[in-house]
């Protein structure tokens, strides 16, 4: 059961308020504010409200967030997700119906010439 | 039952509110307030005061617990801090320091 790749989920009744570090993926359907610091997936069901600087492997957004977001594969904004904050990712999909204000960096190689 | 599950990868520094069941397997520290029961697992490490109704203890936690229900010090759970409830459990092979106050006035 202590493996890496287990589920956490923060619920809909519970608010964290602090820094959130660790491995294995990470459901939250409650709120949390601060810092999320985490090696695997993240998803932020539509109940969720995270108002940190989120760190991940790769990120799912149905519900709100704000803060700067710094993913090492993707970012995805679901239809019902608002997000407010700059993002950092290689991909980033944004879904028609989705809210989204801030910057986005992908790591893409511009040509020399521009 | 959607309660939530803090995982043993976890870590957590700050605060943890909320109004429904919690399981710890992971690590918090800071302070944890909650109106239902909280489990701390045996792999369960918590540096915090508790406040909650319930708290069911196998892991290590030192702070200060008060619950407005009852605390339940399992076997081979490690606890250092005060415990104030109107009920309180302590296991055979639970250790335990601190002080205990079961004089809580009458709901």
């Amino acid at each position: 059961m202590a493996t890496n790749d287990q589920i956490n989920i923060i619920g809909k009744g519970i608010t964290i308020r602090g820094s959130l570090t660790g491995a294995g993926d990470l459901v939250v359907e409650g709120r949390v504010e601060g810092q999320v610091n985490l090696k695997n997936h993240l998803t932020i069901e539509s109940s969720g409200i995270v108002e940190a600087d989120i760190r991940a492997d790769d990120l799912t957004i149905n519900g709100t967030a704000s803060g700067n977001i710094d993913a090492i594969t993707k970012v995805s904004i679901n239809q019902s997700a608002k997000v407010n904050g700059d993002i950092k990712a290689t991909r980033v999909v944004i879904e028609d119906g989705a809210v989204f204000n801030g910057s986005i960096e992908m790591d893409v190689k511009l040509p020399d010439d521009i | 039952m959607a309660n939530t599950i803090i995982g043993s990868s976890i870590v957590i520094d700050g605060e943890i509110s909320g109004d429904e069941d919690l399981v710890i397997q992971g690590t918090v520290k800071g302070k944890i307030s909650l109106k239902e029961s909280l489990f701390v697992e045996a792999s369960g490490v918590v540096e915090a005061d508790i406040e909650v109704q319930n708290v069911e203890i196998g892991g290590r936690v030192t702070g200060n617990i008060a619950a407005t229900d009852k605390v339940e010090l399992k076997a081979d759970c490690r606890v250092v801090g005060d415990v104030r409830a109107p009920r309180i459990l302590i296991a055979d092979g639970a250790s335990f320091k601190g002080n205990v106050d079961m004089d809580v006035k009458e709901r």
